[in-house]
């Protein structure tokens, strides 16, 4: 027969002040590990989220970034008029040659200096990316050095402010406007006109294209199209999947915060275990008591592993609580694929509560198993004789 | 039985619990220590003796946009320069590496480099065949060691920066600089496969004394004010501390999650302390009625609190320091690394985190004692 489920629980509660440190300990191995995580999983939203499926990006082969591609003038000649490509009311093909150039910029309150991507952007390219729209101000106007600037990024760098204008280069820009990309990474880019971009910084080529396909198997097409033709050296995959791909900075966060996890939680498993034994010793002549009313082994291993593991439950809620607090905050870091200052959310997922809770009971478990061998194993005449 | 002997044979007593506390102070200071030997090797410059007087010069813009080559000859008229010579970084991928290449590829001219390379000892033989073929280059020991390579090797990288190429010669192996990974080859090879752009990725100059460092710096700057390609002349220090401050966020993070370790290190030890001496109540009272004063039960817990966080300290940041100290972490994380060295100071602080855990964890027994009488304490079961 099993001890009630509710044997484990009260006796888990009724020591409330011994048990605390333990539920706390698991709790901030909890914490750290989903506060971590919930990062790495914020950069991820913020790149997988990023491009439309119709889109298709051209770079040039062997670099894995857009920012440190380059295409010549004459690669857009050849490709312009691929049949692949759509056209739009007035029969223009769909694509856009863009720049893109880091610029190193204040941040503000002192903050140090940190890369900003600027993209230079043609009126296809604002077409091609209907996750951008304007928050405030307005658009630029080529020629007249106007730049439009994330809202993300305006909170985090000095002379961002519509109206305002920082120097870079030859050239003073003024900020005429706020985007935002609705959580994308184009919330951690800066617009202005492509030619007028490729003026001021002297960029004769351009970083990448985009183009609309007509269709799904056109793209298919334009993909293998781009691939075969030897004459290009250039290379072609969907937007999104060019995003998706972006993994360079989460890689490492997620990294850390395994490594954390596993040695926090061998510190946590210790503490566990010195609570349960110590919960064990005090018990010892009841649980010679169960046992001489019938409990089996079994039934006194369940109810305390049962225990531990309620214990660390709680642990895992309070951990995860406390993590939760942060979601959703943005914060921001050098982006180690686009070597520029990249802004995300905390983003606390249910998979990840899912995770930090089966982490939290696994420690409660392992370190709940020797003790209830233990206590299973006690000589029921001695436990019974024991103070 | 004198006094010491006793408080050893007490915290001996539950040889189970001492190990489990003991296992879990070292655990957490390991962390502790891990933590910090990481955040220094991201946020500290590597020294050695030529970065004092190295200053670089990168574009005003930023670090992607290249300079152009003529500015060569500005620099070589400025007072306080004794050499300079341009340093691209090429950023190429080695064969076989598939988003990362843990080392970095620099073309530079190699008759201008000599005092530049200071630290790097190298044979002045494999200087010599470096400097008389073009398509040759220099690399680091760590390098040759991680990929066994050795002299009249080649060396192929795709190109990520720079849209071409590259297939290198080794000419020569150095080693004896702070960060012994680099591949050093010609500016020229670069700018022939490039169709001579006339353009570099950085100048490099040495400055005659560290004295001079600032008012050469200055100098730099000003000379290219108001040009169609301003410039930022900084100190290598500075250059490497300007990288730092772009992780942004990050280096609180990691300064957050110590003190969380620290906290939950307090957690465990207070548990323990507390647990050991609930177990004990009835004795202490025993000893309270034979005469023992407050004060000597008091120096009972805090002994044994205080040596057990030590222990866990001499297991924890010694065993973190034996650790970094015997394992390649170079080979290990891929190069991310390079160093992870155990200074003085973190073991201090982490032996100084484990005084005042082993004081902090004695107090609540200590009242508790303090606070019962005799006969409660001789009263109470377990």
């Amino acid at each position: 027969m099993a001890l009630p489920i509710r044997y484990s629980l009260r006796n888990a509660l009724v020591r409330w002040r011994s048990t605390i440190a333990t539920v706390l300990g698991i709790a901030l191995v909890v914490f750290v590990f989903v506060l971590l995580q919930s990062l790495a999983a914020g950069i991820e939203k913020s790149s997988g989220n990023t491009g439309d499926p119709r889109n298709i990006m051209v770079m040039r082969k062997g670099s894995t970034a857009e920012s440190t591609s380059l295409i010549s003038r004459q690669n857009l000649q050849d490709i312009r008029y691929f049949p692949e490509i759509a056209r739009n009311a007035e029969g223009e093909p769909v694509i856009s040659a863009d720049v893109l150039v880091l610029v190193n910029l204040p941040r503000r309150n002192h903050g140090g200096e940190a890369n900003v991507l600027l993209r230079g952007v043609t009126s296809r390219g604002k077409e091609l990316r209907p996750q951008v729209h304007l928050v405030a101000g307005r658009w630029f106007e080529p020629g007249k050095h106007e730049v439009v600037v994330s809202a993300k990024l305006a909170k985090r760098f000095a002379n961002f402010d519509v109206g305002q204008s920082f120097k870079s280069g030859s050239a003073t820009l003024t900020v005429v406007g706020w985007l935002a990309g609705g959580g994308s990474a184009f919330d951690s880019e800066c617009w202005l006109d492509a030619d007028e971009c490729r003026a001021i910084f002297e960029r004769n080529l351009y970083s990448s294209f985009l183009i609309r396909a007509v269709d799904d198997a056109a793209g298919e097409k334009f993909i293998q199209r781009i691939e075969a033709d030897r004459r290009f050296k250039l290379k072609a995959e969907r937007e999104v999947e060019y995003y998706r791909k972006q993994t360079m900075t989460a890689a490492p966060i997620k990294w850390l915060g395994n490594f954390l996890a596993v040695t926090m939680s061998i510190g946590a498993v210790f503490a566990a275990m010195n609570t349960m034994y110590a919960a064990v010793g005090a018990r010892t002549r009841e649980i010679g008591t169960l046992r001489v009313l019938g409990f089996r082994r079994r039934a006194v291993i369940v109810a305390l592993l049962l225990e531990g593991g309620f214990l660390a439950l709680l642990g895992g809620v309070l951990g995860c609580a406390v993590a939760f607090y942060w979601n959703g905050y943005t914060t921001a870091t050098m982006g180690m694929d686009t070597f520029s200052e990249i802004v995300f959310e905390f983003s606390v997922t249910p998979m990840l509560v899912a995770k930090g809770l089966i982490f939290a009971v696994i420690v409660g478990l392992v370190g709940t198993a020797l003790p209830a061998v233990r206590a299973a194993r006690l000589p029921v005449i001695a436990a019974l004789k024991s103070l | 039985m004198n006094l010491p002997g006793f408080i050893i044979r007490n915290a001996f007593r539950n040889k189970r619990r001492l190990a489990l506390s003991v296992s879990s102070v070292a655990a957490s200071l390991f962390l502790l220590i891990t933590l910090q030997v990481a955040l220094r090797e991201l946020t500290n410059p590597i020294n050695d003796e030529g970065s004092s007087l190295r200053i670089i010069v990168r574009n005003k813009v930023s670090l992607a946009q290249p300079l152009p080559a003529r500015q060569l000859q500005t620099l070589e008229r400025i007072p306080g320069i004794v050499a300079v010579s341009p340093f691209s970084f090429y950023g190429g991928l080695y064969k076989g590496d598939e988003k990362f290449t843990s080392f970095a590829q620099f073309a530079v001219d190699p008759a201008r480099t000599g005092l530049l390379l200071a630290d790097a000892k190298i044979s002045k033989a494999q200087t010599e065949a470096w400097v008389a073929d073009q398509t040759s280059c220099i690399v680091g020991k760590m390098t040759t060691d991680r990929y066994g390579l050795k002299i009249g090797d080649r060396m192929k990288f795709t190109g990520q920066i720079y849209p071409c190429d590259l297939e290198l010669k080794i000419a020569g192996i150095y080693h004896g600089t702070a960060d012994d990974r680099n591949v050093i080859f010609h500016q020229k090879y670069l700018d022939e496969l490039l169709g001579n752009p006339g353009t570099v990725g950085t100048w490099w100059v040495r400055a005659a004394s560290a004295a001079e460092v600032p008012l050469v710096t200055e100098r730099i700057n000003r000379a290219f004010a108001n040009t169609s390609a301003e410039v930022r002349a900084e100190s290598e220090r500075a250059f490497v501390l300007g990288f730092v401050s772009m992780w942004a966020n990050i280096k609180t993070l990691i300064g957050g999650i110590s003190i969380v370790v620290i906290f939950a290190l307090l957690l465990v030890t207070v548990s323990t302390m507390s647990m050991a001496i609930r177990e004990r109540f009835r004795e202490l009272a025993i000893l309270k009625a034979i005469g023992f004063r407050r004060r000597e039960l008091f120096a009972f817990i805090l002994a044994e609190s205080f040596g057990l966080a030590i222990g866990g300290a001499i297991f924890g940041a010694g065993g973190a320091w034996m650790v970094y100290h015997l394992l390649n972490i170079q080979k290990l994380t891929n190069g991310l690394f390079v160093m992870f060295e155990v200074t003085p100071r973190m073991m201090g602080l982490a032996f100084s985190v484990a005084a005042l855990l082993g004081v902090l964890a004695a107090i609540a027994p200590m009242f508790t004692v303090a606070r019962t009488s005799v006969v409660q304490g001789l009263k109470t079961l377990d």
